[in-house]
């Protein structure tokens, strides 16, 4: 019941975004809904932690620890966007960056546009999460670029079009091999019994079988699966589109693209891993999944020392993090595995703050570029700008901030495992990312200020802020006993026990 | 009645619908014209849904039935009607200009029906029956010559249909390996291909309002 609800209340917010024509209305509509689907991922998750696995209409739906977590993040993501956006665009809105023709028609059809795509983008991802059928959810999955190709027109900017244009042709190839390689993944479990029938292509029957899996079919089809799911998690080399799209999509939409949706890409690239893994060992998936992690992180690592924009800054990070978390996954074992999932948790939280934050500065500066900021944040905006730069720390891994924690257990898992080449290079990018992102948000935020007045109090967008950096703070020091149960069970999934 | 039920006559009848959806396909690398082009995509479709129905005949998979109906619906009449009505609402009468030259994009997609063909070998089974041997080699041509074409065009719309080719190669992929994916799949892919025709469309459109044309190597805003 409570995974129809997770599917319904989305869609159900979506439609009555598009039919209604008042504001308030669709703002309401958005924050009931996501506060629902909220309490109702949470009580998944109780119902994970308690029964192991939750599954309806003959398996169709799934979930276990793996699905959950990742729901649990989506919805919580959706739910500090969908606060925080009603600040934003009601900003927006005044500024006239959503058009300025007196009636006003414009600008609402725009919020409709806005209102209406979020929750479809999120009934996607939570579908995403949820299906077993591996063949569904390629289909959610492609239904979350087309969710989301015009949430980064928004602005209808010559720019946001092009963004728009690679994120649309890039994700089509991308999401094409990936449909392929699900096409041979069937065909490898196709001599199995009763592969004709829907349950055929489910993800927890093949799990069963896989020993049984064609081997060479498996082979083909993992490859086919990095290449396309690793386009939607933005590993390099099929990482282009994502400073493009980040940097012109609105902040909340960005936020949601940079975590929930990389958390879903890599949740599809994690249950083939764990097929491929039990047919083929883990040596042939691991490989690979080092080879692009690190050539994501080596890539971000000039990207990030030489940005002269914050919001693409924060699209190289993501991409860096990707490669981290491919890299955990590549590396495997438990540790690997519990690495990965407390990587995911932390970075979910970590970088949708930054966004947020970044969505601040870009709405009172009116530019994103650091020549023309000044850096002035820190006296113009001391909240946001001390908030900005504490996220900042947290997520290039200082401590006492828990992505240290998680990224200290990736790079033990290197070392344990003999990945001595690993270790240093993770070690190496790291470093790289580390004195790019310090040099720009510190010398951004703290930098000697021109003279701004200080900016006017912004209730929806602090409060969302700054229940986030909350959260960040609280979680360095003390994950709650659930959540922790629900993430290691996640890696016992992944690690396959 | 003997040839409807024989084997082989059926092999033989796919083996040639699979060969008029490769020539299409190199047709379509070869030609100037975006409404031709539009053209040429939607005989393609056609014969993958008839390549569809005959397998379902032959194989009794009645499910394949619905898949070819789906496809004369979405893909035969469907999206080419909408591109066409795209083209005549932006006036577009420019011809398409490939970054390589016609006669070499020929030969190019000839050597990659080749690699399709060494492809498909690995999954040959001689042991199993069924009618997918050949169909398997176009499927993966298909998609190999789809990729070279986006990356041939810069007009926006070719390089959509050029998209949509290469799902034509998935769809015959999967009808000659599986005999298709379970139904409630194949629909959502169809619903996809649908959504994703649309939005497109509408993107090609803005882009065209935008910049004046469609070409979108002018697209070079964004950097570093």
């Amino acid at each position: 019941m409570l995974l129809i609800a997770l599917l319904l209340i989305p869609f159900a917010t979506a439609a009555v975004s598009f039919f209604v024509r008042r504001r308030a209305a669709m703002e309401a509509a958005n924050l009931i809904g996501f506060g629902i689907v909220f309490l109702a991922a949470v009580a998944l998750a109780g119902q994970v932690l308690a029964r192991g696995t939750v599954s309806l209409a003959n398996g169709f739906f799934y979930a276990d620890a793996l699905s959950a977590l990742v729901i649990l993040l989506t919805a919580a993501v959706a739910l500090v966007c969908s606060t925080y956006s009603i600040g934003y665009l009601r900003d927006d809105q005044q500024s006239g960056a959503l058009g300025d023709d007196a009636s006003g028609t414009e600008q609402l059809a725009r919020m409709r546009t806005y209102y209406t795509l979020t929750p479809l983008l999120v009934f996607s991802m939570l579908f995403m999460a949820m299906a077993n059928n591996l063949g569904v959810m390629w289909a959610a999955m492609e239904a979350t670029t087309l969710a989301s190709i015009f949430l980064v027109t928004f602005y209808g900017k010559v720019t946001s079009l092009e963004a728009a244009w690679k994120y649309a042709i890039i994700g089509g190839v991308g999401l094409s091999m990936a449909l392929f390689g699900t096409l041979v993944a069937y065909y490898a479990g196709h001599r199995l019994p009763g592969s004709e029938s829907l349950s055929g292509l489910n993800w927890s029957v093949l799990a069963q079988h896989a020993a049984q899996l064609d081997k060479t079919s498996m082979r083909l089809a993992f490859v086919l699966i990095l290449l396309g799911y690793g386009t939607k998690a933005g590993l390099a080399p099929m990482h282009t589109w994502k400073p493009d799209a980040y940097s012109e999509a609105p902040v909340p939409t960005t936020a949601i693209l940079s975590t929930a949706l990389l958390n879903c890409a890599l949740y599809g690239l994690v249950r083939f891993y764990i097929l491929t893994s039990r047919c083929l060992g883990a040596d042939f998936p691991g490989h690979l999944l080092l080879l692009f992690g690190l050539l994501s992180m080596g890539v971000s690592v000039p990207f990030v020392l030489v940005q002269k924009n914050y919001r693409r800054l924060l699209a190289y990070h993501t991409i860096d993090h990707s490669g981290i978390m491919a890299t955990a996954l590549g590396l495997g074992g438990a540790m690997g595995s519990l690495g990965l999932m407390l990587h995911m948790t932390f970075h979910t939280i970590a970088k949708s703050l930054l966004f947020l934050c970044a969505g601040n500065v870009y709405q009172h500066f009116g530019t994103d570029l650091f020549a023309k900021l000044k850096g002035s944040v820190l006296r113009a905006m001391p909240l946001t700008g001390v908030v900005f730069l504490m996220a900042m720390l947290a997520i290039i891994g200082m401590p006492p901030f828990s992505l240290f924690q998680s990224e200290f257990l990736i790079l033990r898992a290197a070392f344990d495992g003999g990945h001595l080449l690993t270790g240093v290079l993770f070690v190496l990018f790291s470093t790289g990312v580390f004195t790019g992102a310090i040099l720009h948000v510190g010398g951004m935020v703290l930098g000697p200020g021109g003279e701004t007045a200080v900016a006017a109090r912004r209730p929806w967008r602090d409060g969302s802020m700054l229940a986030l950096a909350a959260a960040l703070v609280v979680i360095g020091f003390w994950v709650p006993a659930p959540l922790f149960q629900l993430i290691s069970n996640a890696a016992r999934v992944v690690n396959g026990q | 009645m003997r040839p409807f039920l024989d084997m082989q006559f059926g092999e033989r009848i796919v083996t040639l619908m699979a060969a008029l959806v490769l020539v299409l396909q190199i047709a379509m690398v070869a030609q100037r014209w975006i409404v031709v082009h539009i053209r040429i995509f939607a005989a393609q479709s056609f014969f993958l849904a008839m390549i569809a129905a005959t397998i379902a005949w032959y194989n009794h998979a009645p499910h394949l039935y619905i898949a070819a109906a789906l496809t004369l619906v979405v893909k035969v009449t469907l999206v080419p009607l909408l591109f066409e009505r795209l083209v005549k609402r932006m006036e577009i009468h420019e011809e398409i200009e490939p970054i390589v030259n016609v006669p070499l994009s020929v030969v190019i997609a000839g050597g990659l029906t080749l690699v399709g063909y060494v492809v498909a070998e690995s999954f040959y089974r001689p042991e199993e029956p069924g009618l997918g041997h050949n169909a398997l080699a176009v499927a993966i041509s298909l998609f190999l010559i789809g990729f070279f074409t986006m990356i041939n065009r810069r007009k926006a719309l070719t390089q959509v249909l050029a998209l949509l080719s290469l799902e034509n190669g998935l769809f015959l992929a999967a009808i000659s390996l599986t005999y298709g994916m379970p139904l409630i799949v194949e629909l959502g892919i169809f619903f996809d291909v649908l959504v994703a025709a649309m939005v497109l469309g509408i993107l090609v459109y803005r882009i065209r309002e935008s910049f004046a044309s469609m070409d979108v190597s002018r697209l070079r805003r964004l950097r570093g």
